[in-house]
């Protein structure tokens, strides 16, 4: 569904590239973690997907297609096929929950009878029944992500992209958002998801790719968040740092 | 439904800039306004030069008992003076340019000095011999004035040749410069409302880049994501042009065929009929002016 083949991706010539000759890919119906730290490229990796950037070299796949070949008028049709739903939910604030995901079928011009089926029947996978009068405002942090899952699935795209989906969430309410996305993975669709969160990783047990300064550095299945391959001198190269982070706390007192 | 989409969104982007879109319409109609004032202008002088141009005469005045011109030294025109000229313009010389002539003895002059002058206490003070007889010469060919001119000019009993388009090209000339002012005035103003639609546009653009970022997302195609923003602008300089054209209408109509002409009776006036002939140029100008901008401006501003 997704495939990546010696993308490097720079954006500043003088600093080390963003993703450095990553290949990897990403079979249909599949859920995959992408973890790292901040700044090991797991935005790039998405950006990649959704040809929002052009990879400096190697090419990205998506549903068979190399999307350096994608013309430019033909990206939306593209970026249908993909649904994508971020940390913050990007809702609009002066809609309310059905308007909000119906937006998502009036831009590509649906029917408005399609949408009057379509929409309730998401919000019903999404959990949100009944709420479709709520603005989004009235909602908590977990719903309102929800509203966007529902906003990115409504058109029935074959790959869903989250990036930090449970960033603002508490641990019981992304356990809640987890649910939701197995399921939309239960139903076919390739789910890839970029995420900080430990607890939610190694409950999940999927597929897990770590990204660390651009290079994949794991690619493990039915993983945890941390590797269960032991790194050889990893342990002592991480008590040397925080001694060594605790002797500059330490020289700075004094 | 796309429409009714597109639509819905125009209706909210102007509802959400309101104040840039009035001041969008007001600069467009001030601009557009001075556009067709000089547009009117060209149609009252051609209006002009097709009404006078047949009518006017190349007159060559003779000698009464008042003249001090030096061709006069001998008094009134004579009988035989006056038959020797109007032998002249029948001689094979002149006659090629002429189409045809009348002579105008000081009782005709008289009379249609007091038709012309009827609402002035002036008829009063002035009596038949004070006026001129004079030959009225209708030209094949208006710009060959000079040839009558040098012809006629140094006979005796002629006091002076006068050719009436002098004095119209000397309006015709003014109005002119007046249309070249307000065509200076409208580039000006046109220029400004560039600017303005182009900051509105992109205005417009940031405050709703929530919106068109999901819409980027979901695989809205450029059309539906850039029309709104296009449309908005043309829309707001196309109320711009009616505003213009109305005003114009109203000049026209008001003005020019009310006041102006009670004034000058034989002053043929555009009719606010003719105007309409100017208001789509307007609304093109306007329309096209607004959606170039507003088109590349996006461009810029608006990612898609």
């Amino acid at each position: 569904m997704i495939r990546f083949e010696n993308v490097t991706k720079v954006y500043d010539p003088n600093a080390r590239p963003a993703l450095d000759s990553v290949s990897l890919e990403i079979d249909r119906g599949e859920f995959t973690f992408l973890v790292g730290a901040s700044g090991s490229g797991k935005s790039t990796f998405l950006r990649l997907i959704l040809k929002e950037d052009r990879a400096t070299s190697g090419s990205v796949y998506v549903a068979g297609q190399n999307v350096a070949n994608i013309s430019s008028w033909r990206v939306p049709k593209l970026r249908r096929g993909i649904g994508v739903v971020f940390q913050d939910f990007r809702l609009l604030p002066q809609k309310n929950v059905f308007a909000n995901v119906a937006f998502a079928m009036q831009v590509i011009g649906k029917s408005r009878g399609i949408i009057r089926e379509t929409v309730p029947e998401v919000l019903k996978t999404v959990g949100l029944e009944g709420k479709e009068r709520r603005m989004p405002h009235e909602l908590s942090g977990g719903e309102q992500q929800r509203v966007a899952i529902a906003r990115a699935v409504v058109n029935r795209p074959g790959i869903l992209l989250a990036d930090e989906p449970t960033g603002n969430l508490d641990p019981i309410t992304s356990m809640g958002i987890m649910g939701v996305l197995d399921k939309i993975n239960q139903n076919g669709t390739t789910v890839v998801m970029a995420t900080h969160d430990d607890d939610i990783v190694n409950e999940m047990r999927k597929r897990v790719v770590e990204l660390k300064n651009g290079v994949v550095v794991r690619d493990e299945a039915k993983a945890l968040y941390t590797s269960m391959i032991p790194v050889v001198g990893e342990s002592r190269r991480l008590k040397d740092a925080s001694e060594a982070e605790l002797d500059r706390a330490q020289g700075v007192q004094q | 439904m796309r429409l009714a989409f597109i639509l819905g969104e125009i209706g909210s982007g102007l509802r959400r800039n309101l104040s840039m879109v009035v001041s969008v319409v007001l600069v467009t109609f001030v601009s557009l306004t001075f556009v067709g004032a000089a547009g009117m202008l060209q149609l009252q002088i051609n209006q002009m030069k097709g009404y006078w141009y047949d009518k006017v005469q190349v007159a060559i005045f003779l000698c009464n008992d008042s003249s001090t011109a030096t061709g006069c030294a001998s008094g009134a025109v004579t009988k035989e003076q006056q038959d020797n000229l109007a032998k002249m313009l029948d001689s094979p010389a002149v006659k090629p340019y002429i189409s045809d002539y009348q002579f105008e003895s000081q009782a005709d002059a008289f009379k249609h000095f007091k038709e012309q002058f009827s609402n002035s206490p002036i008829v009063d003070s002035v009596t038949q011999d004070q006026l001129p007889s004079s030959f009225r010469i209708n030209m094949k060919n208006p710009e060959k004035y000079q040839i009558i001119s040098e012809t006629f000019s140094s006979q005796p009993g002629v006091e002076t040749v006068s050719d009436q388009r002098q004095v119209l090209e000397r309006i015709f000339e003014w109005m002119n410069g007046a249309s070249v002012a307000a065509m200076v005035v409208a580039a000006v103003m046109i220029f400004c409302a560039v600017l303005l639609i182009t900051t509105t546009i992109r205005l417009s653009a940031f405050s709703r880049r929530r919106e068109t970022g999901i819409m980027r997302l979901v695989g809205a195609s450029k059309t539906v994501i850039q029309l709104p923003f296009i449309l908005e602008g043309v829309i707001a300089a196309v109320v711009g042009a009616l505003l213009a054209s109305g005003t114009l209408w109203l000049v026209a109509q008001f003005w020019l065929n009310g006041d102006l002409s009670r004034q000058f009776l034989n002053t043929p006036f555009i009719s606010s009929t003719q105007v309409l002939v100017i208001a789509p140029v307007l609304i093109a100008l306007g329309g096209g002016l607004a959606g170039i901008s507003s088109l590349l401006t996006l461009r810029r501003y608006l990612k898609v």
